[in-house]
């Protein structure tokens, strides 16, 4: 002992082929036949829009690396190249599970259950045929701008993710030469076209299809050779993934301006592409062998989340959950009269979001209430606690919003709002230079008859009501003096003013967040190593800090056991021998997205228990402004250590990763079946239905009229 | 609502700091609120004489904020204080106008004697600790960015207090002047101390035993209170643990240091120095324990608030360390302490007598005492022109707790007793009305008493003063002869009468 190198690469894997494993959980989903048909097909088009996201980040950044000639190994020691290699085996291997199942899977049980999918055009009947005729004339022509190349006109720009058809067409009577002509699917359009119904079975088809099949009315003078669809995924992405290490950022930089704009690194065909098309498109999109996709069915599978939306099939899709009532905090309550009577947990989706949002608008209205302050991340489209928050400036409150600009994917809508915000007269804080905010943290500062109270929420998700609804997150809502004074410091940090000189009980990166961790971890060693028993239970989305890892491998080679949910990534490699045996991971995926981070630590006879809003990955601990709160209360704390429980019994939808790197469902043998969040589920349904009984029993008197009445 | 919130704004030569307080009901100090931000005024002003454009925007932007923070917690008073740097600028008053018109907050400069008395009382607000500590023999180093300063307990009452020119910026500035090795720094700073020490070791010194030191800066305090959890009591380093810590910020480089004390890089020179200082000095006094509260002039700000409005009632009598402070002052200058008790007595029984005609509030009567302790400080210089050389000393002299116009005025008054009245000081000197008509009425008051103590005898025990329509009746018992007082009564009482209109008539009532 002692002599093992915990950051030996073999002990690690590789972050991206992990994040594929992940993606084939997802698409599991979508296999599993004892899901609900429609759920399924909302899982295969999950994996289609995770693929493509994860094209434009990560596999761009690893391309950026390669243009840059960065050799540095990652945590599993491979280079950027050699990650590329691999990935593009994983991708697309990944590619042809996702399209067997819907052809085999999907397609075929659609059609058993009445809905036809209509593949190609020329299986249309008759009369669809002339339908889908006049509906492309009405609908579809006028939206169109087909292009053809020649001499005198260049290979247009094709459009990052955009759908395509390209063709092969010839000039009507000279007739030798081909040339290349597109068109671009217009997104405006939903790319799903119902057709006139014959009989029970509802029928479908694609836009593209339609459009192939009226091609030659958008090039009169051509012949149409062929035409057959295409997409492409750019490296568009100018901002560089800052997991990496930031020697390399100043290398890219000089790289970009070389670099021939948004090269494209991904090309997608249909199967029975036209060899010729197929090479001038791989020609002037200089596209490599590894890059090109050939698919066995429509392109761009987010569409299903299209199909999923068709009306009727009720019996085909999952009811709708709707999140129970917090009993603490009964609708229409005083928040600030409850909170003060004790710390309230909240655990969304399965209890409802609305007290959060309540809290902002009370806050508004409160006239004692002397300042607002809170950090959004990312906010929903119409966000009713943005439209709360300029009511509070109006109504003279001091309001400051940190509003994180660098959200990816989510700058332009956040833009908007903190102009908004602005205009109402808050104090506005766009970002720390370097540093995305990804902490979720509210402060109503309130003056109250024995001075200034301080109330605090504090989450691991998003202010967002919307994804609310479908992540899986813990909040506290809390008045204890030391949160509180933490709370104003770290809004004071923000607005750019000193660190104060102490924190009571917040945690936060980047300062020390991640030290913080690393004692927690080995604090664990420590104790088994006196001999007495010890134990890490840690929930999050992903796992690849090599510090943190290394940290754990260290602790379970001890003998500390070590639990971990990690829905995501997980560089974390079980079973290792000598150094982690003592590890397992398990991974839940169902139909809300697990995104809680919740931490257990056993401290021999005192245990501890975290939440926060960082993953241990590197960008979370050491770029992110994150913060990590202790739930102090016993009776809260058992909620957590419930939830973490029940994750580990899961046995329905969770995934347990095997040493061989591999995931497999979760073994049954000799359990009953338990599946986390629908026991979840029904405990908030019988707790609101206990909470219903109890008020009945508490106003079981008859209350007499003490007035006339009008 | 009894409670009453209050800022108090410390715009130091490093830092700029609003803290929010809230008093409610006796005796309970809660701080709420407490937001610094790093902004440079001292290298600029040390060096130049002027803050740069820049500094002055940053500055105002940041006072602003405070000016909002203020306005968010709906503050009921603020107090917002200037120190070396802005008291050494010599466009002071201008940048003080543009600070209020750009974001209304009125800045007041504090002169060194009076900040070190609010750092002083900030210590004091640290009550039980304090009052513990102070029972042995201690001293407070007080480390600023311009200066430090040197003050002396002795039976928990402050015997002596003294500046020396030895700021933490002022000395990084010598250091980057000279171009000084990282190996060389901690010498150099060591002979820069030793220097200017040595003679403040001979006069105040001497044999002296000090236990206890008191440290208040702004580079090492934050770090030790946050080591001892944020607990300013206990923040209490013994001779050696200090030595541990020194040891660390000698032999690692300040990335080292930064990280194993947490604190950002940018401050380790700074707190290498601080450090340095506190060892230098440690040694030389040869202390046993070290107390680092971690207060601030805010805190001092907010005590000193919170006596005015009375929500506190400070169990240390700052003013007797004052009085004791000058009493040291002229024992050495071989004032007569018995002389200096006896005036001092005989001016306060006629200062409490005419409170009706005078008008005169706590800290003129404080002045007084003090113009009456030190009033022949300058015989030690020459016994022909001695108001002129008292008032020199005292000009000269730091008096802790005393605003510059306030030992003006402690000046003048002693200068006058000696010579003769000068109509026109307000116009030649820095003197406004109030305070020159403070002077003259001090003076009365003084030159009253010296008459009255003219054999330097200490004839006239038991003194009583009455005010009886527009004379003043002086009772003395006593048996001895006096005549040369009753002469000078006389011929003296004119400048009485003129400032009060009140004739002073002295009266002998003999036992037998």
């Amino acid at each position: 002992m002692g002599e093992i190198d915990f950051y030996n690469p073999e002990y690690y894997t590789n972050r991206e082929l992990s994040w594929i494993l992940f993606n084939h959980r997802v698409l599991n989903e979508a296999r599993d036949k004892s899901i609900l048909l429609f759920e399924r097909l909302k899982f295969l088009s999950i994996t289609a829009s995770n693929l493509d996201e994860f094209f434009m980040i990560r596999v761009a950044s690893l391309w950026d690396m390669v243009h840059a000639r960065y050799q540095k190994p990652d945590i599993a020691g491979l280079t950027p190249k050699k990650q590329l290699e691999l990935l593009s085996v994983a991708i697309h291997e990944l590619v042809n599970l996702q399209y067997s199942t819907y052809n085999r899977s999907l397609v075929p049980k659609l059609k058993e259950n009445g809905l036809v999918i209509v593949g190609r055009h020329e299986d249309l009947t008759k009369k669809e045929r002339v339908f889908v005729d006049k509906y492309f004339e009405e609908n579809v022509y006028p939206v169109l701008t087909p292009m053809a190349v020649d001499s005198s006109r260049p290979f247009p720009l094709i459009r990052n993710k955009t759908l395509n058809i390209a063709a092969l067409v010839r000039k009507k009577d000279s007739g030798q030469e081909l040339e290349f002509a597109t068109v671009q699917v217009p997104s405006v359009l939903s790319r799903v076209v119902e057709l006139p119904g014959e009989g029970k079975a509802r029928k479908i088809i694609f836009l593209e299809e339609i459009i192939e099949r009226n091609m030659h009315k958008l090039f009169l003078n051509y012949d149409i050779v062929c035409a057959y669809p295409f997409r492409i995924m750019r490296n568009a992405d100018l901002t560089i993934e800052e997991d990496e290490a930031a020697d390399l950022l100043k290398e890219i930089e000089k790289q970009l301006k070389k670099r021939q704009w948004g090269e494209a690194i991904r090309l997608e065909v249909a199967a029975r592409c036209d060899k010729r098309l197929l090479r001038i498109l791989e020609e002037e999109l200089h596209i490599e062998e590894d890059n090109l996709y050939v698919i066995d069915g429509p392109l761009d599978l987010t569409v299903l989340m299209k199909i999923y939306g068709l009306e009727g099939f009720d019996l085909l899709k999952s009811p709708k959950y709707t999140p129970q009532p917090v009993p603490q905090l009964p609708a229409g309550c005083n928040l600030f009269d409850e909170i003060r009577k004790g710390d309230v947990l909240l655990h969304h989706p399965y209890q409802t979001f609305e007290p959060v949002v309540n809290f902002i608008r009370q806050a508004a209205k409160d006239p004692e209430v002397l300042a607002i302050k809170q950090t959004l991340y990312r906010v929903s489209g119409n966000s009713p606690i943005i439209a709360a928050l300029a009511l509070a400036a109006e109504n003279g409150k001091q309001v400051s919003v940190l509003v994180e600009l660098k959200a990816r994917f989510d700058e332009e809508n956040n833009i908007v709002w903190a102009r908004m915000l602005e205009k109402a007269g808050c104090h506005v804080i766009y970002g720390l230079v370097g540093l995305k905010t990804h902490s979720k943290i509210t402060l109503v500062v309130r003056r109250e008859e024995d001075g200034i109270r301080r109330y605090v929420h504090l989450g691991t998700g998003n202010y967002n009501d919307a994804t609310a609804k479908l992540y899986t997150d813990i909040g506290l809502f809390t008045c204890s003096e030391p949160i509180g004074e933490d709370a104003t410091a770290v809004f004071n940090m923000l607005s750019g003013y000193s660190e104060p000189l102490v924190w009571n009980k917040l945690s936060l990166a980047p300062l020390w967040l991640k030290n913080r961790f690393l004692y927690l971890i080995d604090r664990e060693k420590k104790f088994v190593l006196e001999g007495r028993s010890a134990r890490i239970i840690a929930k999050m989305n992903s796992l690849c800090d090599q510090d943190v890892i290394a940290a754990l491998y260290s602790a379970a080679s001890a003998g500390v056991k070590i639990d971990l949910i990690v829905r995501g990534i997980c560089c974390l490699r079980t079973g290792i021998k000598g150094v982690s045996e003592n590890i397992t991971v398990r991974s839940i995926v169902g139909n809300f997205l697990e995104h809680g981070r919740i931490f257990y630590f056993q401290n021999d006879q005192n245990y501890e228990i975290y939440c926060g809003s960082a993953d241990w990955m590197p960008r979370n601990l050491e770029r992110r402004v994150e913060i990590l709160f202790p739930v102090d209360r016993p009776e809260l704390k058992e909620k957590l250590l419930h939830i973490l429980q029940c994750q580990l019994d899961d046995n329905v939808k969770a995934s347990v990763l095997r040493p061989d790197g591999a995931y497999t469902r979760a073994s049954k043998r000799g359990k009953q079946a338990c599946c986390s969040q629908e026991a979840f589920c029904t405990e908030a349904v019988e707790e609101t239905k206990r909470m219903a009984v109890e008020e009945d029993l508490a106003t079981r008197t008859f209350i007499p009229e003490t007035g006339h009445g009008e | 609502m009894g409670i009453r919130t209050f800022a108090a704004i410390d715009v130091g030569s490093y830092e700029l700091t609003i803290k929010i307080f809230e008093f409610s009901g006796k005796d309970s100090m809660r701080e709420i609120d407490r937001v610094s931000k790093r902004l440079d005024l001292g290298s600029d002003t040390y060096a130049s004489g002027k803050i740069g454009n820049e500094k002055m925007d940053e500055l105002c932007r940041t006072l602003k904020d405070f000016s909002d923070i203020m306005k968010a917690y709906k503050v009921d008073h603020y107090k917002a204080y200037g120190t070396s740097a802005i008291r050494e600028m010599e466009n002071n008053t201008i940048v003080q106008d543009r600070i209020a018109q750009r974001t209304g907050i009125r800045v007041e400069t504090l002169s060194n004697s009076e900040q070190r008395f609010l750092d002083y009382k900030s210590i004091a607000s640290k009550g039980e600790s304090f009052r513990k500590i102070i029972e042995e023999k201690t001293a407070i180093l007080d480390i600023g960015g311009g200066s430090i300063q040197l003050s002396l307990f002795d039976n928990d009452t402050l015997v002596s207090t003294q500046n020396v020119r030895l700021g933490v910026l002022r000395i990084q500035d010598y250091l980057n002047r000279f171009s000084v090795k990282s190996t060389q720094t901690e010498d150099v700073i060591y002979e820069m101390a030793m220097a200017r020490l040595d003679t403040y070791e001979k006069l105040y010194l001497k044999d002296r035993e000090i236990q206890n030191l008191i440290i208040v800066d702004d580079y090492l305090s934050p770090w030790a209170v946050k080591k001892s959890g944020g607990d300013s009591g206990k923040a209490v380093l013994g001779g050696e643990e200090f030595d541990q810590i020194f040891e660390v910020l000698r032999s690692q480089n300040p990335v080292q240091i930064a990280s194993a004390m947490d604190i950002p890089q940018e401050r380790v020179s700074l707190v290498f120095i601080s450090a340095v200082l506190i060892k230098c000095i440690a040694e030389l006094m040869g202390v046993k324990r070290i107390w680092v509260p971690g207060v601030t002039l805010c805190d001092g700000i907010a005590y000193e608030y919170a006596e005015k409005i009375k929500m506190f009632r400070g169990e240390h009598d700052f003013e007797e360390d004052i009085i004791a402070c000058a009493l040291n002052i002229s024992k050495r200058y071989m004032v007569s302490r018995k002389r200096s008790e006896a005036l001092d007595n005989i001016t306060t029984t006629i200062f409490d007598s005419i409170r009706r005609v005078h008008g005169l509030g706590r800290r003129e009567r404080l002045c007084l005492r003090l113009a009456a302790i030190l009033h022949d400080c300058g015989k030690y210089i020459s016994l022909v022109n001695t108001g002129e050389t008292s008032y020199q000393i005292i000009r000269a002299t730091e008096i802790i707790g005393l605003s510059h116009q306030e030992r003006e005025i402690v000046a003048n008054v002693v200068r006058f007793n000696h010579s003769r009245f000068v109509y026109d000081l307000q116009r030649t000197d820095s003197l406004d009305r109030d305070a020159f008509l403070v002077v003259a009425k001090l003076t009365a008051i003084l030159r009253l008493a010296s008459c009255l103590d003219r054999s330097h005898k200490q004839k006239l025990k038991g003194l009583k003063a009455s005010l009886k329509d527009s004379q003043l009746i002086l009772t003395v018992d006593t048996q001895e002869d006096i005549i040369l007082e009753k002469g000078f009564v006389e011929v003296n009482g004119e400048f009485f009468k003129e400032v009060f209109s009140v004739e002073p008539v002295l009266k002998q009532r003999k036992i037998f």
